[in-house]
């Protein structure tokens, strides 16, 4: 079902922490809130969910207004961070609470307890208690409580934060299979960019209470709307170098990179940044670049297995570039480098928005 | 055979110890008396046996050396102690006369504690040389070497702690069975005084008004201490002053408090004179001067000191409570109430059992409210045990009989106690 949320405000006292945010998110989409701590994504999940109330705006869940709404009655089910189950209660106890509470047949009940552990594979942990269950078990089961609520909507709010790495990466999995086979509308909250690239239909990237860009894993990846997101975006992160945009080159001190390739999205000149991810730096066996090809001296190696992250300086600035992890490099080695133009973003100096 | 010489050492230094407090808090007889040294004296056997099975004693350079010389510094400073509670020193040193006092009562326990350290030295050497490649603490390395001055620390807390919960609680039960009078003697009269205590109409109120106050405190306080908190947690404004408000009482001691409830509850000039004043010439309000009401006067009274405190205790409790169970429940559609009852309750339940214990405790001991509020009257109507326990024992010159009813008590509080403790600690291990 799609929810879609139009000019919402949230202000806490002085503090605006939501502004004037618009969203339509689509039947069966799987939309990610991604931001630095205190961007307010939590908050706007809240708010969908109903449990904050909003200074101004509406939410529509299906078409329907449920800006006031309560929320169990708003069709959602949520699975929180710390995974809030109710401890003193069985594993089935705890998919059956809510159900019992809205006075559901026994027999209904049942089936969709049955149904629900079968999907995320706990039925053997039914009768155990949250206490004698791992962390990831503990997460199944909280989506397991929204799950049986046959609801609409499924809101996660950092549910893979407090799993150890390889947990989260199975889990993480294990989500998208879950989103493949219910084809609902997932909403999920999270600051760490793997989890928001491989889940993510859309990404929603906040920051400051705003959305700074809405699109696809891909076009935040490959055009990123302004600084802030490329920054945000990419691990290793991007390298920018400051310079001045005249005609199609871009000159940063003595170095000038030729920007004939670039698809500029206005008319630009004056001082801009260029921000060359490390990822697109190309290494040996290139020939006929369209941007810059430079010789570098070799400063730092970190080798990490697949890639090694190799710093050196380009224009009097720091810049990082990735080598297949086999490749010899050491200290002090000279290296030919060269940048596609057609695959660096330019940001203008003051706005910081992509030209 | 070294384990057996080891084991025979262990028990004759453990009961000597208990032996030796048993005589210095009074019970002199000559068994007693000569106890503590026989077991000494064995102690030594038991330790010369361990030199022998080690074919005697080499100061080996390894842990146990640092060990007994750590018991032998004890050894000195307890000595020393000793020292400064003789004549000759004190007749050299005449500052220390003013402490003429302290000294006389350190000193068989400074002398005994000497003794005691050296014979754990010694047994600590013979040990140590026994076996020099040992691995692992046996025994006695871990009773008396491991943790060394943590334990010698602790001598003192150990004769204060059974001295006091175990020796004078079998010294009062003991006595109960006696006919002592205004001093302890021990002559036994069988169980006559329980005979006497069941039979005597004010125990019997007593135990009644116990009953009735304590039940009714365990369950308002807690009721009312909860829903305070309850309401207190519903993110109010100005939180704090409520907090301070309802904690003050606590501030108050119970004669205090029962001084304050016996004048509002006094018709002359209490809430039944107010309302008179108002125009209701008719109201009676005299919960104080009606033996059937008296005790429901006295628990208010103790509700009205005591619900802060519980209120306060609940309120951590409930901000312990994970905020995201809170809004799961609301998404699970799940009223306040209900989450409340059946999820925040249980969550909360080492809060309870703490808030259990304390007032628990605190209904056993009420004395000092019902001496300052109604000093038992009108009448016997407001009698409670610990008072009837004081005024025999202090006031009527009868210990036995204070003696037998404070035993009473003390199995009252155990029968409680006992299924308690065993299902909560029992259950545990088997699970």
């Amino acid at each position: 079902m799609s929810v879609s949320i139009r000019h919402l405000d949230l202000n806490f006292g002085p503090v605006e922490v939501l502004k004037d945010l618009n969203i339509e998110i689509h039947e069966g989409e799987f939309l990610v809130l991604l931001g630095a701590s205190g961007c307010g994504k939590s908050t706007l999940l809240n708010c969908i969910a109903g449990l904050l109330e909003v200074s101004d705006g509406q939410i529509f869940i299906s078409g329907k207004n449920v800006t006031w709404e309560e929320p169990s009655k708003r069709g959602i089910g949520m699975v929180f961070q710390s995974y809030a189950l109710y401890p003193q209660m069985t594993v089935r106890g705890n998919l059956e609470f809510g159900l019992k509470n809205a006075k559901v047949p026994k027999e209904e009940r049942d089936r969709r307890v049955a149904r629900a552990a079968e999907i995320l594979q706990i039925e053997p942990l039914l009768a155990r208690k949250p206490a004698a269950l791992s962390g990831g078990q503990r997460q199944r089961v909280a989506i397991g409580r929204a799950l049986v609520r046959d609801v609409d909507v499924f809101l996660f709010d950092e549910p893979l934060s407090n799993l150890d790495a390889k947990l989260r990466a199975d889990l993480r999995v294990e989500l998208k299979k879950l989103h493949h086979a219910l084809d609902n509308t997932m909403i999920y909250v999270t600051h760490d960019q793997v989890e928001a690239m491989t889940l993510a239909d859309r990404i929603a990237i906040m920051k400051d209470g705003l959305i700074q860009q809405l699109g696809s894993p891909n076009e935040i990846y490959n055009a990123p709307v302004n600084k802030y997101v490329a920054d945000f975006i990419g691990s290793p992160s991007m390298n920018f170098l400051e310079g001045v945009v005249e005609g199609t080159a871009f000159r940063t001190g003595d170095t000038v990179i030729d920007l004939s390739t670039y698809g500029f999205t206005a008319e630009a000149s004056g001082p801009a940044w260029i921000g060359i991810r490390p990822e697109h730096v190309l290494t040996g066996g290139f020939s006929d670049v369209s941007g810059l090809t430079a010789e570098v001296t070799v400063s730092i190696v970190e080798p990490m297995g697949a890639d090694t992250l190799v710093w050196t300086q380009l224009a009097g600035t720091d810049f990082r570039f990735l080598v297949d992890g086999q490749m010899e490099v050491k200290e002090g080695d000279r290296m030919q480098i060269g940048i596609d133009a057609s695959r660096a973003s330019l940001f203008d100096k003051s706005s910081e928005n992509r030209i | 055979m070294r384990e057996l010489a080891e084991r025979g050492y262990l028990w004759c230094i453990a009961l000597a110890f208990v032996a030796f407090v048993l005589v210095t808090i009074g019970l002199d007889y000559a068994v007693l008396v000569t106890a503590p040294w026989v077991l000494l004296a064995l102690a030594g056997i038991a330790a010369v046996l361990l030199i022998v099975e080690a074919r005697g004693v080499a100061l080996a350079a390894n842990r146990f050396k640092w060990y007994a010389i750590g018991w032998v510094v004890a050894a000195v400073v307890a000595m020393g102690l000793w020292a400064l509670a003789q004549k000759d020193v004190q007749a050299a040193w005449p500052a220390l006369k003013s402490f003429r006092k302290m000294w006389n009562v350190f000193e068989p326990f400074a002398l005994f504690a000497a003794a005691l350290f050296v014979l754990i030295a010694i047994g600590i050497l013979a040990i140590g040389t026994l076996d020099k490649g040992m691995h692992q603490p046996g025994r006695l390395e871990r009773t008396f070497a491991v943790n060394m001055s943590a334990k010698v620390a602790a001598v003192p807390m150990a004769f204060t702690a059974i001295g006091v919960f175990v020796i004078s609680t079998g010294w009062t039960i003991y006595h109960s069975f006696t006919n002592s009078k205004l001093l302890p003697k021990s002559q036994f009269i069988g169980l006559d005084q329980y005979e006497r205590l069941w039979s005597t109409n004010r125990w019997l109120v007593s135990i009644e008004n116990l009953a009735i106050y304590g039940i009714c405190m365990l369950i308002f306080s807690l009721v009312i201490g909860f829903v305070l908190a309850a309401l207190m947690d519903q993110k109010i404004r100005f939180e704090s002053v409520f907090r301070t408000i309802f904690l003050y009482p606590f501030a108050l001691s119970f004669i205090v408090t029962g001084l304050v409830w016996q004048w509002l509850l006094t018709p002359e000039f209490g809430v039944q004179k107010i309302v008179r004043d108002l125009g209701f010439e008719n109201f009676t309000f005299d919960p104080l001067f009606n033996a059937d009401w008296v005790i429901y006067g006295i628990l208010f009274a103790a509700l009205w000191q005591g619900t802060g405190f519980v209120m306060v205790l609940m309120l951590a409790g409930l901000r312990g409570i994970d905020q995201e169970i809170w809004k799961a429940a609301r998404v699970d559609g799940i009223p306040m109430w209900k989450t409340y009852i059946f999820i925040v309750i249980p969550m909360m339940r080492p809060v309870f059992v703490t808030a259990l214990v304390i007032i628990a405790a605190g209904i056993i001991k009420v004395y000092d409210l019902v001496v300052a509020q109604t000093s038992g009257g009108p009448g016997i109507a407001s009698e409670v045990p610990a008072k009837y326990v004081y005024d025999l024992m202090f006031g009527g010159q009868n210990l036995g009989q204070g003696f037998a009813a404070s035993t009473m008590m003390l199995v009252s509080v155990l029968v409680v106690l006992i299924p308690w403790a065993y299902l909560e600690f029992g259950g545990r291990k088997r699970g």
